[in-house]
């Protein structure tokens, strides 16, 4: 039980903004985001790291926020959904307009990770194929769309990103 | 693709008038909201208090005693309820047995023994170890045939037959669901050629990536339920009866749900939900269903069917027989058969003089079945369309020819002779359009049949161990054009001209929203952008039993809003014709103005015609009382054929079946909003595969365990699973119907019909190794061990 009640202040910067949070030793980040910070945009589809719902970036590399402690995230940089926006004008980021565009959308529950997985590929990769852009989402699970269209979003955001 | 160019005639001569809105590719309304995560799912909303349940470890038992005092002394714990907490009375649901809330008899492995509203999850757990149970172990049943025997254990009193026992009163005269025309024993003894096969067609789980989640709060007397649901209106009703409350201080809310597939009826939880919030003084009670616990908790009936045909040497069918023992689970839906529910589409994709259909609808202890894409069609398609092909085979025919040879076409009357039977009261109707040949002609196209076909049986390339062949089903659909009379729509017209839609419909993911905003934008003449819609919000008082059910909301919800719309343009030609110095039929309402026919220039916005200070127009429209399956044009119903074209390859020394291609055809009429429309076709068409290939529900006898609960082991298909997918969209319109009677501008539902497409991959499977697949999925063990078997190597 001491364990399992043992806590710890931690200092996160989630989209830009610095927080300092008193979590416990045993709260997933995936917790501290939806429930402490009220990030609720990082969805929970499956919480043992399997459907890729959770997924946001951690100093840009995409990982299931289910499946890591929060406190072993000291001083680092989280990107989630709701940080994708361009604050100041509102304007969406290219990844997510490209899904809004080519109905990369439907029920919308494994949209946040699937843009944040398209996202950090495309920072690696502004040109992916098609085979790796189904590598790059491999881990975000669709029940809705069969991917196709997810797919043809994250060419089309690709596409945009290397014009611009 | 050969089109139709569509002439579209409104009441107000505006025939030639051009689509504005409707036809084009639009996001969907609430793309923004979803891509920027502010979307509030109800998990994302805060409870007050957490739910758990005590899940049952025996698929059947008695529970002997149970001792909750450990878990109530718990600190946090704030309710707990056991069967001897819940009325005594069953809970009525729309498509599901009607049970108890918590019954001391479990059923299956996860039934409900108690359930825990606690301060948080934690200690939800917690209080679930604290609490001791003895149970009397009772023998169980599997099998639904098994379970049809006299002497199989019972899950209820009167039996495990769910249509004899608790069939619906309208079915009464045929609680077996039977459908019947022509004479089925004349037939069998016309034909020259008969074939009769069996499969196994096991469950597929609906795994909405968003689980199961309820969450209830009491004020007073009054009852709040936010819950991802496909049907609101059903839930409503259901819990106003339940807890005996006026409709009016019961709501509903469920603003985004992550997905339903057939899975988000009303069930047992989300009244277990509301007794715990009342026991807890009304706290807000919260179940989110784990995704182990979402997995088991519905999925599609397993079917054991039979099917046999008879046809004439020159292909004429003479007879199609059906049988069916559907798994319903402890307290599945009954529409796995027994109302023969859509059961008329399977059956009449061929023009059969002679047909039946008898399915048995069986509880068994498994956890429940439910609707998923459809009450059971991919199911019976998998059953037909492999004895259409060994019809072909054993008449030398080319099987492709021997179903257009058979298939309806526009105009043709079906069934083509009269039921004798009929328990779901479907009329006799000539087909409005069915365009089912030029489907086939294009489906064929894109997978390269010509090429790729060598023949029944017989592989297009051998390498190795690798074989490749294409494989092609086709089945008939509705178009949901169906249960108007359960459903209303109220368009509010404000005097700025902008809409407000007030509807019964439901969104989950497949657009219907915007879809029906498109269609009032284009009837009223205004931008896609001056129409709002409400839903997901009994407090609108908008009407829809069925909701998200059938494919029915775009023919039916979209239906009636044309018709609220033509009612609003009436009262907005009755409020400007004294203004304009005409009759009401002598005016043009349109994009919020009025003006004389034929002089648009002297338009009267209708904020000039009320003034600022009179409310809004509203127009209503419902379907006639009691109307299940209206006509759209007098004699006429609308149908439409569904096409799945596939390429394998087959290990046959591994049995793995890599898919290659899909070729998925529909027939949306119209397309009302064409990114949506190819949306759902290639959704479906990825779950057929999963239905196919992965999708398996392992359970294991010894220990009486579901062996694959998780993503991880119950595999639905990832990205790199998924091969093309091509779509054949035929778009066809009756140029004789208004855009506002019958269907909406044209446009049919195929939501779910591209899920039915399963078989075709079983289909190019036997073509690949000449082995016939009688059960699904086709996991690499099955196929290896059907291969071994005829000693395919």
């Amino acid at each position: 039980m001491e364990a399992k009640d043992a806590r710890r202040v931690i200092h996160l910067t989630v989209n830009g903004q610095e927080h300092r949070i008193d979590v416990g030793n045993n709260e997933t980040l995936v917790e501290v985001l939806r429930e402490r910070l009220g990030l609720t945009g990082t969805k929970v589809g499956c919480n043992r790291g399997e459907c890729g719902a959770c997924t946001v970036l951690i100093d840009g590399e995409p990982i299931v926020s289910c499946m890591t402690l929060a406190i072993e995230h000291e001083g680092k940089s989280i990107l989630t959904i709701e940080g994708l926006e361009d604050p100041r004008t509102g304007e969406l980021d290219p990844v997510q307009q490209a899904f809004v565009e080519n109905f990369g959308i439907q029920c919308g529950f494994c949209s946040p990770g699937m843009v944040l997985s398209a996202k950090a590929l495309l920072q690696k990769n502004p040109s992916p194929s098609e085979q790796e852009i189904r590598e790059g989402i491999q881990g975000n699970l669709c029940r809705c769309t069969g991917y196709q269209q997810i797919v043809e979003s994250i060419q089309a955001a690709g596409e945009k990103i290397g014009r611009a | 693709m050969a089109k139709a160019q569509p002439k579209v005639i409104a009441k107000e001569s505006t025939a030639d008038q051009e689509l504005k809105v409707v036809g084009k590719s639009v996001p969907i309304l609430e793309a923004r909201e979803k891509i920027t995560g502010r979307a509030r799912y109800v998990e994302d909303m805060d409870a007050e208090l957490h739910v758990k349940i005590l899940p049952s470890p025996h698929p059947h038992a008695m529970v002997k005693k149970i001792d909750t005092s450990g878990a109530e002394a718990l600190e946090g714990v704030e309710a707990v309820l056991t069967y001897r907490d819940v009325p005594d009375k069953v809970a009525e649901f729309g498509s599901h047995r009607f049970s108890l809330a918590m019954d001391q008899h479990l059923r299956y492995v996860g039934d409900y023994v108690a359930a825990v509203a606690a301060r948080t999850e934690a200690i939800a757990e917690d209080a679930l170890d604290r609490i001791e149970v003895e149970y009397e172990v009772l023998p169980a049943v599997f099998d639904p045939e098994e379970a049809l025997k006299p002497d199989a254990p019972k899950l209820f009193e009167e039996g495990n037959d769910y249509g004899a026992s608790q069939g619906l009163p309208f079915w009464a005269e045929y609680p077996r669901g039977i459908q019947e025309w022509g004479d089925v024993d004349q037939g069998f003894q016309e034909a020259d050629v008969v074939v009769e096969d069996r499969v196994d067609v096991r469950p597929q789980v609906h795994a909405a990536l968003e689980t199961y989640v309820c969450m209830a709060g009491w004020k007073e007397d009054s009852l709040t339920v936010w819950n991802a649901t496909q049907t609101p209106t059903e839930l409503r009703l259901l819990l106003a009866q339940y807890f005996e409350l006026p409709l009016s201080k019961v709501v509903v809310l469920s603003e985004y749900v992550g997905g339903g597939f057939g899975g988000k009826y009303t069930g047992r939880y989300q009244f277990v939900t509301c007794l715990l919030s009342r026991m807890a003084g009304g706290k807000r009670t919260r179940w989110a269903l784990t995704r182990e616990e979402a997995t088991t908790y519905a999925r599609r009936p397993r079917g054991k069917l039979y099917a046999k045909i008879g046809a004439k040497k020159d292909g004429t069918i003479t007879a199609l027989d059906f049988k069916g023992y559907f798994d319903l689970g402890a307290y599945g839906n009954h529409h796995g058969g027994s109302n023969a529910f859509h059961l008329e589409g399977g059956l009449l994709s061929y023009k059969t003089p002679n047909a039946r259909f008898e399915a048995f609808d069986v509880h068994t202890n498994h956890f429940r079945a439910e609707c998923m894409r459809s009450v059971q069609m991919p199911l019976l398609a998998f059953a037909i369309e492999p004895v259409v092909e060994q019809l072909a085979e054993k008449l030398g025919m080319d099987p492709i020819e021997l179903r257009l040879k058979n298939m309806p076409k526009t105009g043709d009357t079906m069934p083509p002779t009269e039921y004798t039977q009929n328990a779901s009261l479907y009329p006799t109707a000539r087909l409005d359009l069915y365009p089912g040949e030029q489907m086939m002609r294009e489906v064929l196209k894109k997978i390269d049949w010509k090429n790729k076909w060598k023949g029944l049986g017989k592989p297009a390339s051998v390498d190795g161990a690798k074989r490749r062949a294409v494989g092609l089903a086709y089945c008939m659909g509705y178009t949901g054009f169906t249960m108007d009379g359960g459903t209303s729509v109220r368009v509010v017209v404000d005097l700025d001209g902008s809409a407000t839609l007030y509807a019964g419909s439901q969104e989950i993911g497949q657009g219907i929203n915007t879809t029906l905003c498109m269609l009032a934008a284009e009837a009223l003449g205004v931008s896609l952008e001056q129409v709002s819609i409400v839903t997901g919000d009994t407090r609108s008082g908008a009407f829809d039993l069925y909701a998200a059910r059938s494919s029915h909301q775009l023919a039916t919800d979209g239906h009636l809003v044309l018709e609220a719309v033509e009612d609003a343009k009436r009262l907005m030609r009755e409020v400007a014709a004294p203004m304009l110095g005409v009759a009401p039929a002598e005016v043009v309402a349109s994009g919020g103005k009025c003006h004389v026919k034929g002089n648009p220039e002297g338009a009267l916005a209708l904020l000039d015609v009320c003034g600022p200070l009179v409310p809004p127009i509203e127009g209503k429209a419902a379907g006639a009382p009691m109307s299940l399956y209206p006509e759209v044009k007098p004699g006429f119903k609308a149908k439409q054929p569904m096409i799945m074209a596939a390429e394998v390859e087959v290990d046959v020394e591994t049995g793995v079946v890599t898919p290659l291609k899909l070729v998925s055809g529909m027939f949306p009429g119209r397309m009302v909003n064409k990114g949506v429309v190819r949306g759902q076709a290639l959704g479906g068409a990825s779950q057929s595969l999963g239905m196919a290939l992965w999708e398996e529900v392992k359970f294991d006898m010894e220990t009486c365990t579901y062996l694959n609960k998780d993503f991880h082991d119950y595999r639905i298909p990832r990205a790199l699973d998924m091969p093309e997918i091509d779509c054949v969209l035929v778009e066809e319109v009756d140029e004789e119907s208004p855009a506002h009677e019958g269907l909406p501008y044209g446009g049919r539902g195929i939501g779910e019909m591209g899920a039915w497409g399963a078989v075709a991959v079983a289909n190019a499977v036997y073509n690949a190794t000449g082995v016939r697949m009688r059960k699904s999925p086709m996991t690499a063990e099955t196929v290896w061990e059907a291969l071994r078997r005829e000693d395919v190597r």
